[in-house]
């Protein structure tokens, strides 16, 4: 985001004391509140959770810290830059921004799945009781080290993010952040607010396997773990927003992983990536909040860039162009290095908050 | 709410929770090792990753991950788990091999002139993904990435992920590693007073629902708010059901944190044990998790069951607290 101006969005924080990340988080947890009619008010005079999701955390900043060590040496590192790195900094930013005091802050470091994360954490906590609010998502800046990761495994794409895509070369990196504000359906009711979509249940599970590539088994489970949660059969899900990374590997594990749980009702299966490349952390946050865009102003976000599908995936990913659709139930998977992976469900609440397609 | 059923500690006493224990009950600094910035660290004595698990699965592997996947592997082993959730804390992940990963960039000859297998160690997750890997843990895998006050955090997501049912055993602690990058960032972050001496290890507890047999503690309340320690303090003895005259003892990690509740118990009970991280040092994320495990191993020896209060309060402005209530 070149033209990022956290002076723009952020009210208490200071930009200078945040690093990237957090002014990411901070800003989009400030827009997530305004844009459910909360003030820091009410807000304040509850139990509030925040939870972001993030890969890098503050890898902004020690990239910024290596350099300096290199000409100035270790004892030369700035103080203000390090405080800046651990990625507790993210949750922080978006509870201070808010000025909220009574909340559990907590950060997840779950690589690029940690925005569903983020978001089935937050789902518990107002289902039990922990919390009133919850303000949760994901938060990630492109850094030279990840940037570096990505790059030298082969995965960058040279030109265009294809998911799905015969040609495929791989991901481009993104970075921002989404956050949603959750709450329980009675309090929704009860201050008449804008209800975009309701949580519906999800699952995490663990590959177990390679550090690097997904399972199809494993992550099939997941999808099986989300959806009875959810107490969904697969036959009445409307849209898969997939973790779609555009790798070679991802997009066909994660097809067939989709075609072992919906069989012959395999619904349309979207990237998102390849609109916003792989934000990351926040990358399953956006899908989440992409989502919920779907369903209230009913249409499917397309998969851009497309040429050819890839027959190995064989999913039909709405190619290059958006098309209308009524969409009662929505699952965004989000996959993680480490074999993590988490996968949410969104169902279309009825009576809630529409847009004219 | 839910029970501590079993723990592990690979710490500065050593690799085992018997040399934790006894290094806890004596009360007794563990051995300072040398550290170029200044005084010394704490290390976990003798421990390398590559000699503890072996050549096959290590290329690459880095301090922390090796810790976390000793400690969790004293629990596996003794009863394997694997549907079990795993929840492991971190501050930063290891700041060392992503500092060096990014070094190798800017000073190799190409920008990608970096070695493949140290990849994974660059990454926060990877501790707790490598645990899932070498000991088929399954469930739900999450790093809880919160600094000093993760083990409390990672207390309360444990608690979620049991009472919503999506697992029946949760295995929750954290891993932090001594080297000089965390300990040159320490440093650069102290403030007049220095920073503290840094220390190692890595800690993980068994946790079942409420009622489960050879229970060793229940966990009565779990609260972290960005406040005072009173007020936290306050409101987990009430969520608890206790007053604070019946707290037995308090475990803090720093002085600091321990003088933060002299208004509300008397010295009897803030020095019923020093502050741990005055024995085994700054140990980070998995700083609040030795101060749980030093919990049970003071109160365990007791005649009867005894309330204690575990404190931990993050420099960035977390402040948690846990009430459990030790078995005799």
């Amino acid at each position: 985001m070149p033209d990022f101006d956290p002076a723009r969005w952020l009210r208490r924080t200071l930009p200078d004391e945040l690093g990237r990340a957090a002014q990411f988080a901070a800003a989009a947890g400030r827009m997530a509140a305004a844009d459910a009619g909360l003030t820091e008010a009410d807000l304040g005079a509850s139990r509030c959770h925040v939870c972001v999701g993030t890969t890098e955390g503050g890898a902004f900043e020690l990239d910024q810290l290596t350099e300096a060590e290199l000409i100035n040496g270790p004892e030369a590192l700035d103080g203000a830059l390090a405080r800046k790195v651990p990625a507790q900094s993210l949750s922080l930013a978006v509870a201070r921004e808010l000025g909220l005091t009574d909340v559990e802050a907590a950060t997840i470091g779950t690589a690029c799945a940690a925005g569903n994360y983020a978001i089935g954490d937050s789902f518990d906590a107002i289902s039990t009781g922990d919390a009133e609010f919850a303000l949760c998502g994901g938060a990630d800046a492109v850094s030279r080290k990840t940037f570096t990761i990505f790059y030298r495994l082969g995965l960058v794409a040279p030109d265009q993010c294809r998911p799905f895509d015969t040609d495929r070369r791989g991901i481009l990196t993104g970075e921002g952040a989404g956050v949603l504000l959750l709450e329980s359906l009675d309090s929704a009711l009860a201050r008449d607010a804008r209800i975009y979509a309701e949580v519906l249940g999800y699952g995490l599970n663990c590959d177990a396997h390679h550090s690097t590539a997904p399972q199809r088994e494993s992550v099939a489970r997941c999808m099986e773990l989300a959806l009875r949660d959810a107490g969904v059969k697969p036959d009445e899900v409307d849209l898969i927003s997939a973790h779609g990374t555009g790798t070679r590997t991802n997009d066909v594990t994660e097809a067939l992983a989709i075609r072992d749980v919906y069989a012959d009702t395999v619904p349309r299966v979207i990237s998102l990536k390849s609109m916003l490349g792989h934000a990351m952390g926040a990358a399953s946050a956006l899908g989440t909040v992409a989502c919920a865009l779907a369903i209230t102003g009913r249409f499917i976000p397309p998969t851009i860039n497309h040429r050819t599908t890839d027959p190995h995936c064989a999913i039909d990913c709405v190619p290059n162009t958006a098309v209308d659709a009524d969409l009662r139930i929505v699952q965004n998977n989000g996959l993680a290095f480490g074999g993590n992976n988490a996968v949410v469900i969104l169902g279309k609440y009825e009576g809630g908050y529409e847009v004219a397609p | 709410m839910m029970d501590i059923t079993a723990w592990s500690a690979v710490s500065p006493y050593g690799v085992g929770v018997q040399h934790f224990a006894a290094g806890i009950r004596q009360q007794r600094p563990a051995m300072t090792w040398a550290d170029p910035p200044r005084a010394g660290g704490h290390l976990v004595p003798g421990f390398d990753q590559r000699t503890v698990l072996g050549k096959k699965g290590t290329k690459g592997m880095d301090r922390m991950t090796g810790l976390a996947v000793v400690a969790v592997g004293h629990l596996t082993q003794a009863c394997p788990e694997p549907g079990a959730a795993l929840v492991l804390g971190t501050t930063s992940g290891s700041v060392q091999s992503s500092m060096a990963f990014t070094r190798a960039s800017l000073t190799g000859e190409r920008p990608f002139d970096v070695d493949p297998a140290t990849i994974p160690s660059t990454v926060m997750n990877t501790p707790a993904g490598q645990c899932a890997i070498w000991h088929g843990i399954t469930g739900p895998n999450t790093t809880i990435a919160s600094g000093r006050a993760s083990g409390l955090l990672g207390l309360s997501y444990a608690r979620r992920l049991l009472r919503a049912g999506r697992a029946r055993t949760v295995l929750c602690g954290a891993a932090e590693e001594y080297s000089p990058a965390r300990s040159w960032l320490a440093a650069a972050c102290a403030g007049p007073a220095g920073p503290a001496v840094l220390g190692e290890g890595a800690a993980v507890l068994r946790l079942e629902p409420e009622g489960a047999a050879g229970a060793l503690a229940t966990v009565l309340a779990v609260d972290s708010q960005l406040d005072t320690a009173p007020v936290v303090a306050g409101r987990a003895l009430c969520q608890a059901g206790i007053a604070p005259g019946q707290v037995w003892a308090v475990v803090s990690g720093t002085r600091l944190e321990r003088d933060s509740l002299t208004g509300m118990f008397g010295h009897d009970v803030l020095d019923r044990m020093p502050p741990v991280g005055e024995l085994i040092g700054d140990t980070g994320a998995v700083s609040a998790v030795f101060q749980l495990t030093a919990a049970l191993v003071v109160a365990a020896g007791q005649p009867g069951p005894r309330y204690v209060l575990v404190l931990s309060a993050d420099p960035a402005g977390t402040t948690a607290v846990a009430i459990l209530r030790v078995a005799a």
